[in-house]
């Protein structure tokens, strides 16, 4: 059934490309248009038992994705060849693997489409429904089915969808369907956009459909499982001058699952978003409670695939190596997150300000367990409600907490400094399983010189105190930029605290119109990569690594 | 604010379009109602199922770390296995190995072994707790073992083994005789394990602690007769006489040893058998 499918799918695919390209070739050439991009990242791994690099059968890894959209302007097409054969380290088995990944046809007219095949989509913030592609993670989780979104009038957004989720290199039995609608008040209300307010209040409903299986309690129970597990989200979002107000609030039906521990309670997310800025000024608040939202399109999976929802992680993204050295992964199964941030640009020719203007950025965010009390059921977890946990409850477990405090400051017309001190709680047990909490103190410095129009000198030193976990960190990077071609880059990071290991790198990049190749050698420390709040553990690797882009 | 705004509506919208507005509010409502209020009673998630007759012995291997805090869970489901089956039914290895596993180093006693690691690299572990009941299927989590194990007790079997492992109180040696009755022809491999239970020894614990008095049972030491075993060819109904010999650490206490012995073919694990060790 799977494979009759897909090859209807394929002939879908190829009819429509078949049926683009001759008006394309005879008529409308013009709006004909043919695009894609190559991408390959290549290691060839070499064995250090000194950081724990282990030794590869194959002398060389990658991972390799070649997408070709073509577009017309009734019709587009579309696919993704992917060859992960043998792929980098760290990525779950089930990755290996090459073939046609992803595929689709898709029909437009002025205010609708219809999309036949692979599609991605997100409803709301994502609470029920964020299918994405994230290479660096190894996601995929697309649908394969059909999309049809709809503006039926003015300001009303429609869409539909159904299909079947992605999972490496099979699709999931289940199928996951739903709709979304979502309106946009100000444009019926004119007195509104005139003054600047915009109203869109948006509501949305997914379910799965996901055939029983045997779940045993005892010798002689099996659970009673929910073949249809139904989700909605209603949100609604009021922008006035600078300022920008978001609710939503998420509730799923019972779900049991291995996530949950197979228990009946329904979960539910609630988020309330506020932000203000103006020229030079600005300031967030964000708070988030989550409630056993883990939803996935096979029960029983576990690991980073067949999620069909996502949890947006309040926490900043940190792209400095030792402000990224711990990273927080959302908890699906329940917290309490606060973010809060505040930046301000000190104009030019003031005290602070200096000739060319400064910027300071605070950023705050606290990640708390919820308090819970547990609820069993004849003395079994399976097939109980699993707890209670009253809304506003507060645990005694911290998760995650950041305070960083950024300045960046232009000194002169060639010198640009910045500046960054964070404060890290991290629960590494909560989050990896053991370790649990590190303390750290974060200070990084980083400059920028432009030495002529062509060359420019960029210096990172880092370096994070902490008794806890393998000690203290220092880290130190120099790049040299030989505009427009060339990219030169030297860095370190040491384990000052416990292993003393060096973590070297040194690489070149060459960037020319759409094609970019970077090589490089060194040494990768284990830990995780974090995207969103998602997370996948890289182990050490030693060796080259050679990426390849290409966009046309 | 909001009569404002349905005030507003009103205005601007043809009734054909408010009726519609409407129909979806009515629908979203109804959603959060369905949502909300369906489901499954207390009293209806359990599914009475008729006891299976055990005709197989089920060998669990439990892939498992002394820094898995997720792991005493995993024992847990296995002592619940094994009320409920029986001991001789239910025949598990706790293999310490991977990053979560801990070799002994200075005071601490790690229980986390290079040929376990090899298990480990083998089967292509991602996390822990896993374990693979009779090498059938995939590997899977402790909570899908009730149901494997269920099906894994109803595969009939011909095979039967005798166990007599037998250590000598004045040496480290210890000596397994085997006996073996064959049923129907077979060909696979043979393998013998050593395990090791009541060891007392570091767990971290789901709450994130640190038990240092956890006692670790069926722990796995060495194997017998190599790592993945040795070749096995049988003709139908062949009775095979075997015997086995193996160097003992002296930190093991002999009186929690035990042998497993276990025959797999393509079909995964055939039979297994379980024997506490002799002391003479």
């Amino acid at each position: 059934m799977a494979s009759l499918v897909k090859n209807l799918l394929l002939s879908a695919c190829a009819c429509a490309l078949g049926a683009v390209s001759l008006p394309a070739q005879e008529e409308q050439k013009e709006r004909a248009t043919l695009s894609g991009s190559i991408q390959a990242d290549i290691l060839v791994p070499q064995e250090d038992k000194t950081i724990g690099a282990q030794k590869y059968n194959e002398w060389a890894l990658a991972n390799t994705y070649a997408d070709l959209r073509l577009q017309s302007k009734y019709v587009d097409a579309g696919g993704r060849f992917e060859w992960n054969q043998f792929p980098l380290p760290g990525y779950e088995a089930d990755f290996k693997g090459w073939g046609l990944g992803n595929f689709y046809t898709r029909a437009h007219w002025k205010n609708g489409t219809v999309t036949l095949g692979d599609f991605y989509e997100q409803f709301g913030s994502g609470f029920i429904l964020r299918t994405y592609e994230e290479r660096s993670l190894g996601i995929d989780n697309s649908l394969r089915g059909l999309h049809f979104a709809w503006n039926p009038f003015k300001g009303i957004a429609l869409k539909v969808l159904s299909g079947r989720q992605r999972r490496y290199w099979e699709h999931n039995e289940a199928w996951v369907s739903g709709g979304d609608v979502e309106l946009s008040l100000d444009e019926w209300i004119p007195s509104m956009s005139a003054h600047g307010r915009y109203l869109t209040i948006g509501g949305s409903y997914v379910n799965k459909y996901e055939e029983d299986e045997e779940i045993f309690v005892d010798a002689t129970h099996r659970l009673n499982l929910p073949t249809l597990v139904h989700s909605f989200d209603v949100r609604a979002r009021y922008q006035s001058g600078g300022w920008n107000l978001l609710a939503e609030y998420a509730r799923k039906g019972q779900d049991p699952n291995f996530d949950n521990g197979y228990i009946y309670r329904p979960g539910y997310v609630a988020m309330l978003s506020g932000s203000y800025s103006q020229r030079g000024l600005s300031i967030l608040l964000q708070a988030k409670r989550s409630d056993n939202m883990s939803f996935r399109s096979r029960r029983a999976m576990l690991g980073t695939s067949s999620m069909i929802n996502h949890l947006p992680a309040f926490t900043l993204d940190h792209t400095y190596a030792l402000a990224a050295l711990y990273p927080y992964a959302t908890n699906a199964n329940g917290e309490w997150a606060y973010q809060a941030e505040f930046g301000y640009n000190f104009k030019r020719k003031t005290a602070l300000g200096g000739k060319y203007g400064t910027t300071i950025k605070v950023n705050f965010s606290h990640v708390h367990a919820p308090a819970v009390e547990q609820k069993l059921l004849n003395g079994y977890m399976k097939g109980s409600d699993g707890y209670t946990s009253p809304f506003w409850s507060w645990g005694d477990e911290v998760y995650y907490q950041d305070l960083n405090v950024q300045f960046d400051k232009k000194l002169t017309a060639d010198w640009k400094l910045n500046l960054m001190y964070m404060y890290q709680r991290y629960n590494k047990t909560a989050v990896e399983g053991e370790g649990g909490m590190i303390n750290s103190h974060i200070i990084i410095g980083e400059a920028k010189w432009r030495i002529s129009n062509k060359l420019t000198l960029r210096g990172e030193a880092q370096y994070l105190f902490t008794k806890d976990d393998e000690g203290d960190w220092a880290f130190g990077l120099l790049e040299l930029s030989l505009n427009p071609h060339w990219m030169f880059t030297v860095s370190d990071m040491y384990n000052v605290g416990t292993t003393h290991n060096h973590y070297y790198q040194v690489g070149a990049t060459y960037t020319v119109g759409a094609h970019r190749l970077q090589g490089a050698y060194g040494r990768t420390r284990a830990g995780f990569n974090c995207t969103g709040g998602v997370c996948r553990w890289i182990p050490a690797t030693r060796g080259f690594t050679l990426s390849y882009n290409f966009n046309f | 604010m909001i009569s404002t705004i349905r005030r507003q509506l009103a205005k601007v919208t043809t009734p054909s379009l408010q009726g519609r507005v409407r129909g979806g509010s009515v629908c979203v409502l109804f959603l959060c109602l369905l949502i909300s209020c369906t489901g499954i009673s207390e009293e209806e998630r359990y599914i009475y199922m008729p006891p299976v007759q055990s005709a197989h012995a089920v060998l669990i291997e439990d892939f498992t770390g002394q820094r898995c805090i997720n792991c005493p869970n995993a024992a847990l489901e296995i002592e619940k296995l094994k009320e409920q089956y029986g001991a001789d039914t239910i025949i598990a290895v706790g293999i310490h190995s991977g990053p979560l596993a801990v070799f002994s180093r200075g005071n601490v006693l790690g229980l986390r072994t290079e040929e376990g690691d090899e298990y480990y690299e083998h089967w292509k572990i991602e996390q822990e707790p896993m374990g693979y009941i009779n090498r059938r299927g995939s590997l899977a989590t402790p909570d899908q073992w009730g149901t494997l194990v269920r099906e894994a007790i109803q595969v009939p079997t011909d095979l039967k083994f005798t166990l007599a492992p037998v250590k000598d109180s004045l040496d480290n040696k210890l000596h397994v005789h085997m006996i073996i009755v064959n049923g129907d022809p077979i060909k696979g491999r043979l393998q013998l394990w050593l395990t090791e239970s009541k060891i007392t020894a570091l767990q971290m614990m789901p709450d994130g602690t640190a038990n240092q008095s956890y006692v670790h049972n069926h722990v796995f030491r060495r194997s017998i007769n190599g790592t993945w075993g040795e070749d096995y060819t049988a003709a139908e109904g062949e009775i095979r006489d075997l015997d086995f010999e193996c160097e003992l650490d002296e930190t093991w206490n002999p009186e929690n040893l035990a042998v497993v012995a276990f025959i797999e073919s393509a079909n995964g694990v055939e039979q297994v058998a379980e024997s506490a060790i002799i002391i003479q």
